[in-house]
């Protein structure tokens, strides 16, 4: 395959059509009929998913609680204009990440392992496993803390977000499991309604939006922490290799480009709103014993919040942390599949059948069975785990973010669609930020630990 | 040839001729990385997993305490 090698490709011989190719074409043959009958919305309609997907489902449990805890321990300050340029950082990787899948047509695994060799595809893999398995612990944890709210325990917190894995993926069916999910995602919009009913001050926002102050004070540990954390909250590995996937499985091409990015900042803007809804949320409790708050220990944010702004803000909360556990359940979970299929060279799309794609499906189940398991464990550390789940995330980041560089600046897979110099220069700054964040927290908090510091 | 990119297409499926499972399952060439390439990638690389290491630990520390 080569982009600059049409009549490569053009000298293709005919081959039996899999079931994967059917249900793509069935896709393709809708947006081909819309884009012929001039239809801009349903093609847009038709378009979106991979890119507001990956950005509500990194609005998860533990982001979502990691931007209540900063609100909580610092109130409105820097952390405000600080999330919106970590969702910033985000659409210019995510942008990459569907551009990359929609020309190349294959996932980011798969590419990696097939363009640097099996050794860095595997790296890559291992560090998204890794941190997703974590992760996917501290999505069970929020949805466990949004059900005990509800007085409902921590068994039927797991096997919720088991049987939704199950459920999506019984389709066999890209467009179907997309639809579901996101549907499902726009409850992320709880947040924001929770926060309205705090009765914020709109000057308070706006000072903090403009003049990025107050700025944090107290523990360099904590704030570091948090730091990396709220980039982590944002940027993450999995969601490159589920985005440039989801892109290759929902069969976007180059043509789709321009609604890719539409897709892209549009999650981005939606996701930034919805963080920061939980933020202001969390800052209501700063003069309430916000930053002592331990979130997951008992009803934590949740009833802290309907102390403070009464029991529908409490409850919109509970049922926001359900929310957001659930989806980065069924993302989350994707990806590990995505990953785990691409890099043993198995078939790995949600338009097989599961017989077909078996391994696919089974990782995606096994991450969320193992993960269920975690939160059975009685007086297990969540918000910590939730905290230290980001953090993990920000510190493995810079080498997917390299290699996702690499390929997106490759003009034999990226022809005409490669990166420009203004996009490289960007995207290593980002990459800059993100490792100098990582670091900091990760050794000064080292240091601490042995004394040091 | 899809008349919006210019690349080949499927006239029947409206699949692009590379995004048929038949096309990707052929892997695309190998890269070749140069040697300041491969240090580098091996410097973060080894930073990454040492910096891992240390939030794990950190994690595993305040566990006991």
């Amino acid at each position: 395959m080569s982009r600059d090698g049409q009549s490569e490709a053009v000298a293709l011989p005919r081959t039996p059509l899999t079931h994967e190719d059917l249900d793509r074409a069935q896709d393709r043959l809708r947006v081909y009929n819309a884009r012929r009958r001039g239809r801009r919305w349903y093609l847009v309609w038709l378009l979106i998913g991979p890119g507001i997907l990956a950005m509500l489902g990194e609005n998860d449990g533990p982001s979502m609680i990691s931007y209540t805890a900063t609100g909580a321990t610092y109130g409105l300050g820097t952390f405000l204009p600080f999330t919106l340029l970590t969702f910033a950082m985000a659409a210019v990787c995510q942008e990459m990440c569907m551009r990359v899948g929609a020309v190349t047509h294959r996932g980011y695994g798969k590419l990696v392992i097939e363009r640097f060799g099996r050794l860095w595809g595997w790296f890559a893999a291992g560090d998204l496993i890794l941190t997703n398995l974590v992760t996917l612990v501290a999505e069970f944890v929020a949805i466990r803390v949004g059900l005990r709210y509800f007085h409902i325990g921590a068994f039927a917190s797991a096997a919720l977000g088991v049987l939704l894995v199950a459920a999506t993926m019984s389709g066999g069916r890209y467009w179907r499991w997309e639809r579901a999910v996101l549907a499902l995602a726009a409850f992320n919009g709880l947040f924001l309604i929770a926060a309205l009913l705090t009765h914020p001050s709109a000057g308070a926002v706006g000072h903090a939006l403009v003049t990025a102050s107050p700025f944090p004070s107290g523990s360099l540990r904590t704030l570091l922490l948090l730091i990396a954390s709220t980039i982590g909250a944002t940027v993450t590995p999995w969601m490159i290799f589920f985005q440039q996937s989801a892109s290759a499985d929902k069969g976007l091409t180059p043509a789709d480009l321009r609604h890719g990015r539409i897709d892209t900042i549009a999650g981005a803007v939606i996701a930034a709103l919805f963080g920061i809804g939980a933020m202001v949320a969390g800052a209501a409790l700063v003069h309430h014993g916000g930053g002592g708050l331990n979130g997951l220990s008992g009803l934590g944010f949740p009833g802290a919040l309907r102390g403070v702004a009464g029991d529908a803000a409490g409850t919109l909360f509970a049922l926001g942390l359900i929310e957001a556990g659930a989806v980065a359940v069924l993302t989350i979970s994707a990806s590990t599949g995505y990953a785990v299929s691409e890099c043993l060279g198995a078939p790995h799309s949600m338009n097989d059948t599961v017989r077909g794609a078996a391994v696919f499906y089974g990782a995606n189940l096994l991450a969320a069975l193992l993960a269920a398991a975690v939160i059975l464990i009685p007086g297990a550390p969540l918000l910590s785990i939730s905290l230290n789940a980001n953090v993990l995330a920000t510190v493995l980041l810079p080498v997917s973010l390299v290699f996702l560089l690499l390929l997106a600046n490759d003009r034999e897979l990226m022809g005409r669609w490669a990166n420009g110099p203004r996009l490289n220069v960007l995207t290593i700054a980002i990459v800059g930020f993100v490792s100098l964040s990582g670091a900091a927290y990760a050794v000064v908090s080292f240091l601490q630990v042995i004394h040091v510091l | 040839v899809s008349p919006v990119t210019g690349e080949p297409s499927d006239p029947d499926t409206r699949l692009e001729l590379d995004q048929f499972v038949a096309s990707t399952s052929r892997p695309v060439r190998r890269a070749q990385l140069g040697g300041w390439a491969q240090a580098g990638l091996w410097a973060l690389r080894v930073a990454a997993v040492v910096l891992g290491a240390m939030v794990i630990y950190t994690f595993v520390y305040q566990l006991g305490h």
